[in-house]
This record gives C-alpha cells, structure tokens and sequence, in this order.
C-alpha cells in the first residue's frame, strides 16, 4: 500500500491526535481536569468531523477503511455515548484526590478509539486491532472500581480471559477465512473452486461465535452482568452501549442487510430466541440495578438481531433507530443512576436503594421511569417506536417465531421495568435520610438532554432520525463499490 | 381551526397547567392554594365540552355521517399520518367521557394529601389517551394513544390506590400491554398486507379497510385485534386485570376505568373488528356471544359472591360487558345499538356507582359490607342515590341498562335462542347482586358502632340528579341517541351496514 491510496476517516485522525496530546499531557504534569477537558475537546471535535474523509477511496477495495452513512450514524452514536460517559464519571474523578485518575480518560479515548476503528474498518486488520484496542482499555477501565477494589479486579479478570477467548476465537475464523479467499476484506468468505465448502462454513461460523461472545448473545453472555457488576457505573455504561454498538456495526458490515446464507440465518434464529428469552428471564430475578441493566441488554441485543434478519426496505430504519433508541435509554438509565449516586451513602446500584425515590427526587424518578419505559417499548419514549420498526420488520418478513419471542419478552421484560418504578412509587418506611449531594449540574444537564432526546424521538421519530438514516440501496451500493 | 387536535390536546394541556398552579404555593395549608389546581381542571372540562358543542352541534357543508376530519403529516417515511376522524359513535363516547371527568371533579375526593396537582396532571393525561382512541383513525396513532393512556392510569392506581394497589396496577399494566402488542403485530399484518397487494405504506384505516384478504388471513387479523380489546372490555379469561385494579384504584381513577377505558375496548370492536373484517367478524360471531354470555353469567354470579363493594361492583362490569361483547357480534344493527345504549348506561351508572362507593368508603374507612350497615338512617340522600342506580344497574325498566341488554337480548335471540335465554339468565343474578348491596349496605338494621356521618351535600346531589336525569332520559326516549351514536361506515357511497343487519 502506498500513501496515494490511503483513505482514512477524519474522525479517526482527529482522535488519534487527542489521544498523543492527552499522552503529553499526562507526561507533563498529571492533572485529572486538564485530562477530562482534552478528552471532552478531541470528542467533540471528532463529533464536528464525522462524515468527512482524507484520502480518496481506491477503486480496487484494498482500503483498510470506509465511509457511509451506516459509519456515520454509528461513529456519531459512539462518540456522543462516549461523551456522556465522560460527563458521567466527572465528578467522581475530580472527587478521589487521593489516587489520581487520569489514565482514566485515557482509557475511554483508547475505548473509543478502538470503537471507531472497528466501525470504520473494511478489512479484517484494523476490526481485530480495534476489538483489542477496545476490549483491553476496557479491562483497565473495569478494574476502575473504587468501591471494594476486589470486585472490580474480578470482573477485569473475567473480562480478560473471555474476552481472550472469543478474540482467539474471533482471529482463528479470521486465519481460516484468509485461508480460503486469501484476501483480509472484510466480508464473509466464499469458496473458490478447489477449496472445500465447509472451510468456508466453518471459518464464518466461527468469526460468528466471536462477534457473538463479544455482543454477549445467549449462549455466549455469561459474563456481561458480572463485568458489569464489578465495573464502576459509567463504565458498566460503556460496556453496554458502546462496545456494543461498535461490535454490532461490524457484524452488520461484515454480513451486509441483505439475505444471509441459510446455515448463518439458522445459528441467528436459534441465538435471538435464546437470547431475548435467556436475556429477559435473567433480569427477572436482579436485586441489583446493573446487572438487570445488563441482562436487559442481552435481551435488547436480541431485538436488534431480529432486525439484522428481516432484511427488507424496512430493515435499515429499524436497526439505525433501535440503536438511537436503545443508546439514547440505556445511557439515560445509567446518567440517572450516577445522579443518584452519593459518594458515601447509597450509590444505587441496589434496586432497594430506589424505594421512595418518587417522593424525595421526583426529577430524577421521573426520568428514571421515562428511560426504563423507553427501555420496555411504551410511548412516548423512542424505544416505543423503535420496537414498532422491529416488529414491523419481523411482519414483513413473515417470521412467525421471532415475532411470538418479541411478544413474550417485552412483556417479560415490561414486568421487570415496572418493578423498578413500582419500587420507586413505594413509600419509604423510613423518612428519607437527607444525604449530602454534591451539586452536579453537569448530570443534571446530561439527564434533562438524553430526557428531551428520548421524547422528542419518540413523538416525532421522522425529524429527529432522518439525516442518520442509510437507505439499504445507498449503504450496499456504497459498500459494493468499494468492496469489489 | 380544527376542532379534532383540540380535542385530543386540550386535556393534557390543561393538565400540565393544573400540575404548575399546584406547585405555585405547595406548601400553603390554605385549601384555596390546592383549588387552584382543581379550577384550572374544570376550566379545562368546560374548553373541552365546548369545542366538544361546537363539533356537535356545527353542521358542516359535507354531507356524511363522518363530522370533521383532520390529517397532518407525522411520520411519511411510514405512512403514518395525525388523522382524525369523528363520527357519531366517537361523538357520543367522548361526551360520555366528558360527563363522567365532570363527576369526577365534582364528587370524587380530592386526592390532595400528596401532589393534587399531578393526581390532575395524571388524571387529564388519561383523559387524552381516550380521546384519542376515540378519534384516531390511522392505525399506528390509534396504537399511540392506546398504549399511552395506560401510563398515567398506572401512576393514578399505584401512587393513590388502595391497600394493595401496586400489584394490582402491575397486573393492569401488564394485561392490557401485552395484549397491546398482540394488536401491534396484527395491525402490522394489515399493513404489510396492503403493501405487498398494493405497493402502498399506509396506515389509514380507510384505505386498509380495503386490503385484500383472504379469510385466514383476516381471521388471524381480527383476532389479533379482538385479543386486545377483550382484554380492555373485559371478556371473561383474560378480566383477571379487572377486579384488582378497579377496587385498588383510588376514586376517580375507578370512575374513569370503569366508566371511559372499558368503553375502548368495545369502541375497538366495533371500529376494527366488525368494521375492519366483517366476514371474519361474523364467522366469528359464535364464539363471541358465547364468549360474551359466560361473561354475563360469571361476572353476575362472582358479584354474588362479594362482601367488598367495589369489587362487587366491578364484577357487575364484567356483566354488562358481557351484554357489550353479545350486541357487537349479534350480527344486527339492533344488537351494534343495543350495545352502544348499553355501553353509555354502564358508563354512567357504574361510574355514579363507583362515586358512591367511594363516598361510603371515605365515611366508614371499609369497603366490606359486613362492616357497613343501616346507611339509610344515617344518610338517605346518599342511600337513595345509591338505590338508584343499583336499580338501574340490574336493568330497570325506564332505565338506560334496560333499553341496551333489551336490545341485544332481541337481538341475540334472532341469531341463538339458547345463547339469549342464556345471557336473560343474568338478568336474575344482576336483580340479587345488585338487590343484595343495598340490602345489605342501605338497608340492613344500621350497626351500633355507626358513627355520625355527613350526608351528600345538596351541591353533589345536583351533580348526581343531572346523572339520574340522563338516565332516565336514555331509558325513556333512546331513539335519538341511537341513531346519533350509529357508527359510521367505512365509505360513504358503500354505506355496508354491520355484517348481516337486520332484514
């Protein structure tokens, strides 16, 4: 390759850049707010820059990298969860003064970069360097915890060694598919004539499984509660929004919106009805907040892969706004819990912690509950209509069975949202202890904005989704044109 | 300007400004300081019932039976589009709704001991979310308000409710959401259907009204529809919900779900599944007059059963709903207006039932009758209003209820004799429930431990007498609120009547 046909994304520039300034900085004097305000600064300014490019794109795909309207609409959702996340664990950074935290800007940067790579990449390089990228600042940013410290270098530890796992996983597939197609672009092999069918097969099978362990499908999600658990909660946060946007904008640029191959939709209906089912029957029974949140997680997954194989002219809208939606609740649910977090008393992790919150926050209940029934598909939050696009999806289509486990698990799923509420409608039995909190406007602001984005998308989903729509035409044309 | 989105915001609107007046002065102990919620909510009713006037009572220049139409683009990628239709049957439905918030907010009590101003807020939010059932007519919107009213109603019943409100609530939610989805999978079907035929995205229920399709297909369709709206109405597997959340609801809220939110449900039978699917519909028929005469037996037979008064009273409901559920499949134009008499009786009797109810709990602190006794003593004015419609609930002659299950019971016979002895069979079981309550509570040698109460003030005895006087004007003289609240038909030059009417 040569440096006339090297195409990289701006945004991806733009943050590599941040992260060698904030790598100086840290060099030069260690300061957690200097840290934060550059990380802030490159986000937003990757923000400012998605969309454009340098380098033209070479004709005969041997790109690394790629840009459409599907990298668009993830990088944005990628950089702007990020950007919450940082708001989110502001304060707390700022307020341990004992140990100074600034690798941990560091390591989200390193997140999303790593985020941004796999979003972008075309070829199997730069999708393996960004999961590792991503999935190893995430152990340094699980084991972050500074609760009891044990917990947290558990659940990094975990992290470590599945992820590990799936990674090997993940690169064998990826040995076996250049193995049959001897090329690294990313897109499921095909057999050539004096190659076996089945090398094909299993080398996608098993690059399936990968992507699977990392999206935490069901077979595969043992160990997102714990990790999710053991982390702090913004990154509990990252873990659930944007390491699986990013895993998830690859399995659709790998397998493309159009018809899967049959054995690929086989595995698929298999995984989405034991994901939305194991999904919603684990969070059935959490006591803890962020474990339900991440079993919720798995199940929301499941819904989207209902999308992924529906393929249809309905499908692309569906999949751009369940995640939208998806983010947009999810993130909110995480920002009100850092906002009901103190720093000694309750930090809401608990679902009991919750009881009587109607009566001495009602701000934040109130939110609260918008997200969770976003979250559970009621208007007038987004996730109502995002669950209608899906299910429209699974209706044009046909898929009888899919549509059935939609049904089953939001209504499961319903149950263990309102409880939380129900919970929080409960009047305390004890009068409410006045906890010293901290004045945080920059959550308060963080919560009354993903509040608006939430109801704004869900009374007027057009508007607010139409710039980040990729028609399927425009997406696959694009896509094919550069991968031939 | 439309009157139809007026119709649909105004409520919520001006509970948004009840819920700010009330936080004006939170903390003043003076009752004026809470009024001033309570004042923004009537002035609201009274906006409402006018635009409601003005739509009634203004004759447009288009003949038809469908009386303002309103559409404005929402979500084109989709098809979906704010439309909103009123025709006679809608009409007639949100003046019921209108008279039943108006009861509340006159007689029910006040919910002030934590935020009046979000009990208002909440309780005018519902009343949005059933406005606009009533009006929407593009399937998606009608699915919109359909969800979205059960939101505040499950605030009102588990924030103000009784001693076991919040599973209740749990129950209610869960209920009518699901089989909600159930309902968004087949309007789905419909829609995709359509679009396969015609290459045309739309959620109009006019133009999907003309989908192609074949019988199986339509049959799965309806019943999709028809899950969702047994659940609401309720019919009897699926009433579970019922008992639970209409004794835990506080008041009010019992009024506007007994007396409006059952009311969606046979409005959606009527609307989508006998309008949408008449083939089906009527091979359907069958099973849903039987369906609907166990639930006349059972609910009557079950309210036998009751010692609290609100329970008993809710499994009245499911009696007369039974009544609903036999008119709408009869298969005749008799039984579609018996049903909707019926609808409108039940409305306002349960509803006042409900109020008083609610009055005798406020006084006694019990709704178990074999703690309250001998009211006629103590307070004859709320014990004669309570005699009243308990009358009437049991199918009084002269009565709104008996013009409505007379009608169906007509025209059930025409389609089943065995079905309608059957359902006539319920009539006996309402006169013991409904005889046994005030026997019971009225009229009963008073007990000793009565403590001197306060009888309904002469102003709430004018609210109840306008109540009565409805009444007994739609047992007397029915005719022209029969033929106003006939559905209008799908297409004005069609004009199909509801499946196989009357010869």
């Amino acid at each position: 390759m040569t440096g006339h046909d090297l195409f990289l994304p701006t945004p991806f520039l733009v943050i590599c850049a941040g992260l060698m300034v904030m790598l100086a900085v840290t060099a030069w004097r260690r300061s957690v707010g200097r840290s934060f305000s550059c990380a802030v600064g490159t986000l937003l300014l990757v923000l400012a820059t998605v969309g454009r490019h340098a380098g033209t794109l070479p004709e005969d795909g041997g790109s690394l990298f790629i840009q459409d309207q599907w990298t668009t609409c993830t990088a944005i959702l990628i950089v702007f969860s990020s950007l919450c996340i940082l708001l989110m664990s502001w304060r707390d950074a700022m307020h341990d003064r004992d140990a100074p935290v600034d690798e941990y800007p560091l390591l989200l940067m390193l997140g999303t970069l790593g985020a941004l790579s796999m979003v972008f990449s075309v070829n199997y390089m730069p999708f393996f360097l960004g999961l590792e990228i991503l999935g190893i600042s995430l152990m340094g940013l699980v084991a972050f915890g500074h609760r009891p410290a044990m917990a947290g270098h558990e659940a990094a530890m975990k992290y470590l060694i599945l992820s590990g796992v799936s990674s090997a996983i993940l690169l064998f597939g990826i040995g076996l598919a250049y193995g049959v197609t001897g090329s690294l672009r990313f897109m499921p092999p095909v057999a050539g004539r004096d190659v076996p069918t089945a090398l094909s097969v299993v080398a996608t099978v098993m690059i399936l499984v990968g992507m699977f362990f990392k999206l935490s499908t069901v077979p595969f999600h043992m160990w997102l509660p714990d990790v999710m658990e053991g982390a702090p909660v913004p990154v509990a946060a990252f873990v659930a929004v944007v390491s699986k946007i990013a895993i998830f904008s690859s399995l659709v640029r790998y397998f493309g919106t159009g018809e899967q191959p049959v054995f690929v939709n086989d595995i698929l209906y298999v995984v989405i009805v034991l994901t939305i089912m194991g999904g919603n029957l684990l969070a059935l029974r959490q006591v803890s907040l962020t474990r339900l949140m991440a079993c919720s997680s798995i199940a929301h997954v499941g819904y989207l892969l209902i999308a992924f194989i529906c393929p249809g002219h309905l499908q692309s809208r569906a999949i751009t706004i369940y995640l939208a939606a998806y983010t947009a609740s999810t993130l909110g649910v995480f920002a009100v819990m850092t906002a009901f977090a103190t720093t000694a008393g309750p930090d809401g992790t608990v679902i009991a912690q919750w009881k009587g919150l109607f009566f001495s926050h009602p701000f934040l209940a109130s939110a609260m509950s918008l997200m969770l029934l976003s979250l559970a598909g009621i208007p007038p939050g987004i996730g109502f209509f995002a669950k209608f696009e899906v299910a429209a999806t699974g209706v044009e289509q046909q898929r009888g069975v899919l549509l059935c486990v939609l049904v089953i698990g939001s209504i499961i799923g319903l149950y263990y949202y309102l409880n939380i509420i129900r919970v929080m409608m409960s009047v305390p039995s004890l009068p409410p202890v006045r906890v010293t909190r901290h004045v945080r406007p920059e959550l308060t602001a963080l919560v009354i904005v993903l509040t608006i984005i939430v109801v704004i998308g869900g009374l007027f989903p057009a508007r607010a989704l139409h710039p980040f729509l990729p028609s399927p035409a425009v997406a696959s044309g694009m896509r094919d044109g550069t991968v031939h | 300007m439309n009157p139809l989105p007026v119709l649909v915001l105004l409520p919520v609107t001006g509970g948004g400004l009840a819920w700010l007046a009330a936080r004006i002065r939170p903390h003043s102990a003076r009752p004026s300081a809470r009024d001033a919620s309570w004042w923004t909510v009537l002035a609201t009713l009274i906006g409402e019932t006018l635009v409601l006037a003005m739509v009634t009572f203004h004759h447009t220049d288009h003949a038809g039976p469908w009386l303002e139409h309103f559409a404005a683009p929402w979500i084109p990628v989709m098809g979906i589009a704010f439309r909103l239709d009123i025709d006679g049957l809608s009409l007639s439905m949100i003046w019921l709704s209108l008279v039943l918030c108006f009861l509340c907010a006159f007689l029910a009590p006040r919910q002030d001991t934590t935020g009046a101003g979000t009990f208002h807020f909440l309780f005018l939010a519902t009343l949005t979310g059933i406005i606009g059932t009533f009006l929407a007519t593009d399937l998606f919107l009608f699915f919109f308000f359909w969800e979205l009213m059960l939101v505040p109603m499950f605030v009102l019943i588990a924030t103000w409710g009784h001693e076991d409100r919040q599973r209740a609530a749990m129950k209610f939610f869960m209920f009518t959401q699901g089989s909600g989805l159930v309902m968004l999978l087949s309007i789905l079907g419909l829609v995709m259907t359509h679009y396969r035929a015609t290459g045309v995205l739309t959620f109009d229920y006019f133009t999907l009204s003309r989908t192609p399709l074949s019988p199986a297909l339509s049959m799965l369709l309806m019943l999709g529809f028809f899950i969702a709206f047994a659940v609401k109405l309720p019919v009897v597997p699926v009433h579970v919900w019922l008992p639970d959340a209409h004794t835990q609801a506080p008041t009010a809220a019992s009024v506007l779900l007994a007396g409006i939110m059952l009311k969606t449900g046979g409005y959606g039978m009527i609307r989508f599944d006998v309008m949408l699917f008449p083939d089906a519909a009527s091979r359907f028929a069958p099973v849903a007059m039987a369906l609907g005469v166990v639930g006349i037996l059972y609910g009557a037979w079950m309210s036998c059963m009751q010692d609290d008064v609100k329970r008993l009273i809710a499994y009245g409901s499911i009696s007369h709903m039974g009544f609903v559920l036999s008119g709408i499949f009869g298969g005749s134009a008799m039984g579609m207006q018996g049903a909707i008499v019926q609808m409108l009786a039940h409305g306002l009797g349960t509803g006042a039932l409900f109020l008083i109810a609610g009055a005798i709990q406020d006084r006694m602190h019990t709704r178990d009758m074999r703690r309250i006794g001998g009211l006629w003593a103590v307070m004859p004015r709320l014990s004669g209003t309570g005699l009243f419609f308990a009358v009437a609930s049991l199918g009084m002659p002269g009565l709104g209820n008996f013009v409505g299950e007379f009608l169906v019971l007509l025209a059930i016979w025409h389609a089943s004799p065995i079905i309608a002895t059957l359902a006539a069979t319920g009539l006996i079981l309402a006169a013991i429930y409904a005889l046994r309550m005030v026997n019971r509570i009225f009229l009963a040698a008073p007990r000793a431990d009565l403590r001197p109460v306060r009888d309904f003030p002469a102003r709430q005895m004018a609210v109840f007498a306008c109540v009565m006087a409805f009444m007994i004007v739609l047992g007397l003289y029915p005719q022209p609120f029969m033929t106003f609240s006939t559905p209008a038909p799908l297409s004005v030059t069609a004009m199909p009547r509801p499946e196989g009417s009357a010869p």
